[in-house]
């Protein structure tokens, strides 16, 4: 299942990118190629002679609007720096400010310089400073977003791993202790009848359930840091408990059924938002957002309960594999 | 009612940490555990978890990050949107309800930038942010959780992840509409 949900991310991702791009060359929303025609001031003072300088653009709001189908009724004044090629022909760079127009930022975000845009010069006539440019084309820019994104989150999932280290190893300390101490049993004892029903697979007694509960009341007390530790440490008990290395046990997946559904007493992050933004009352959220990932509880609970005996998941079943090896040894030998 | 409510969660929540290590640290020294010896043999696993956990984490956030960086969402949300309408929900929330279960941190911007352009208060604030809080990003707590045990196949985690995922959307929907609603 999760091998053809991650592919299906990145190939519908690709495809995506690819048709967006695809798209975006018949449509040229940036206008590629097409020239835009302006003033530059101050070229009159004559310095036919200095290789480039510094003067500002006026393209006037009908010209502007023309090539990119605006509808502005100012014309665009920039500050930008003019260099002068060999054959007359030069270079125009527009640094990226607030001054500029909306669309223009949004070409040198998708570009390769950001801080400014680049355009080259067709025509410049020193006696009136008419110029005309075209900027550099834009191209390709979700396959460039895709590719960025690919280094990027690679690099983020080392960051976070690492930055787990530390708080890993504080929680997993403190577990140690309180297991050596009796503490996780006393706690397993007294939710008992739940986790037996929620979890029959694995002994009530066992460190994997003091684990998981304290797993579940980080997590719904909004202790995120402390929660995965916990849970990992669950994971780490359930699958000493587990026949089949590699594979999922009934009482893995129901217990991240229980853990992804994310019940929390409190929201925190979105209260903090909702606070951000300026809410009357940013805390209204708290019992809709209980009774929401209540909902999503009960649904995950019953979900994997039941998926877990459909054909393609149960077949897989690693406690039922080593129940099966158990019972088909005597009758083999029978044989 | 929900103010009292509040502040007793969020009173526990502050001393809810000094309080567990107290307990556990203070349990240990009553039944004579070497506690400082045991904490230490223990913290040991913190390094070598954390490092199992980075293939899976590379392979899941650089799947969800080539999904995202390549407008698919905008496909897809154009493409559901008209059915969005059955359950009540509005279209403008769609986006949300595709990314929660994928990244925390693009469903907290699609959250922000919802509540910027409707403003908090509205249905639509309210609704993005009732979804916020009822799931949790499922692919990335499936590949933390079975990477550190190096669980490669998750038989029906995904599964009963997503249901819930979805059940969590329509729930919030449901009961933002009953009580803010229109």
């Amino acid at each position: 299942m999760l091998n053809y949900v991650w592919i299906s991310l990145i190939v519908i991702g690709i495809l995506a990118a690819v048709g967006n791009d695809v798209r975006d060359e018949i449509v040229n929303p940036y206008r590629n190629g097409v020239p835009i025609h302006g003033i530059l001031e101050g070229i009159q003072d004559g310095k036919p002679e200095l290789k480039s300088w510094e003067g500002m653009l006026i393209v006037p709001a009908a010209s502007f609007n023309a090539v990119y189908g605006t509808r502005g009724t100012e014309s665009v004044r920039v500050r930008v720096k003019i260099s002068r090629g060999a054959e007359g022909v030069g270079m125009i760079y527009v640094p990226v400010g607030h001054e500029i127009p909306d669309i223009w930022k949004s070409i040198a975000a998708q570009g390769q310089t950001q801080e400014r845009l680049n355009g080259t010069i067709l025509e410049l006539r020193e006696e009136d400073g008419g110029v005309s440019f075209v900027l550099d084309p834009v191209r390709f820019v979700k396959l460039r977003a895709v590719t960025k994104a690919a280094l990027d989150y690679a690099g983020t999932a080392v960051t976070i791993a690492l930055g787990l280290i530390g708080i890993m190893a504080l929680w997993l300390g403190v577990m140690k202790v309180a297991e050596e101490a009796g503490a996780v049993k006393v706690l397993t004892k007294l939710l008992m009848p739940l986790t037996k029903r929620l979890f029959p697979e694995v002994p009530p007694d066992h460190p994997a359930v003091g684990a998981m509960i304290m797993n579940i009341s980080a997590n719904m007390l909004g202790l995120s840091n402390a929660a995965t530790p916990f849970g990992l440490k669950a994971m780490e008990e359930l699958n000493k408990l587990n026949p089949k290395a590699g594979t999922a046990t009934n009482a893995m997946c129901t217990f991240l059924a229980i853990n992804t559904s994310g019940l929390v007493l409190i929201p925190a992050t979105a209260i903090a938002v909702r606070a951000a933004a300026g809410s009357a009352n940013p805390g209204i959220i708290i019992g809709t957002s209980i009774f929401g990932a209540g909902c999503a509880t009960i649904a995950g609970i019953l979900a994997a309960k039941l998926l877990q005996r459909m054909p393609p998941f149960h077949k897989d079943d690693p406690d039922l594999a080593g129940k099966e090896e158990s019972r088909g040894w005597p009758l083999s030998l029978r044989d | 009612m929900a103010g009292l409510f509040r502040s007793v969660i969020e009173i526990i929540s502050i001393v809810a940490i000094p309080f567990i290590l107290l307990l556990f640290l203070g349990w240990g020294i009553v039944r004579k555990v070497k506690v400082y010896e045991v904490f230490v043999e223990g913290a040991k696993d913190g390094f070598s978890v954390a490092i199992r956990i980075i293939p899976y984490l590379v392979a899941m956030l650089v799947g969800i990050g080539i999904f995202r960086a390549g407008g698919a969402m905008d496909v897809l949300t154009s493409v559901l949107a008209p059915g969005t309408g059955l359950i009540g929900m509005p279209a403008e929330a769609l986006p949300m309800a595709f990314m929660r279960p994928l990244s925390g941190s693009g469903s907290l911007g699609i959250m922000t930038e919802l509540m910027k352009v409707h403003g908090p208060d509205s249905f639509i604030g309210v609704l993005a942010s009732t979804m916020y809080g009822s799931t949790e990003t499922t692919f990335y707590v499936l590949a933390v959780y079975f990477g550190a045990v190096n669980i490669r196949n998750t038989r029906h985690a995904l599964p009963a992840g997503l249901v819930a995922d979805v059940v969590g959307m329509i729930a919030a929907v449901i009961v933002t509409r009953v009580l803010f609603g229109i």
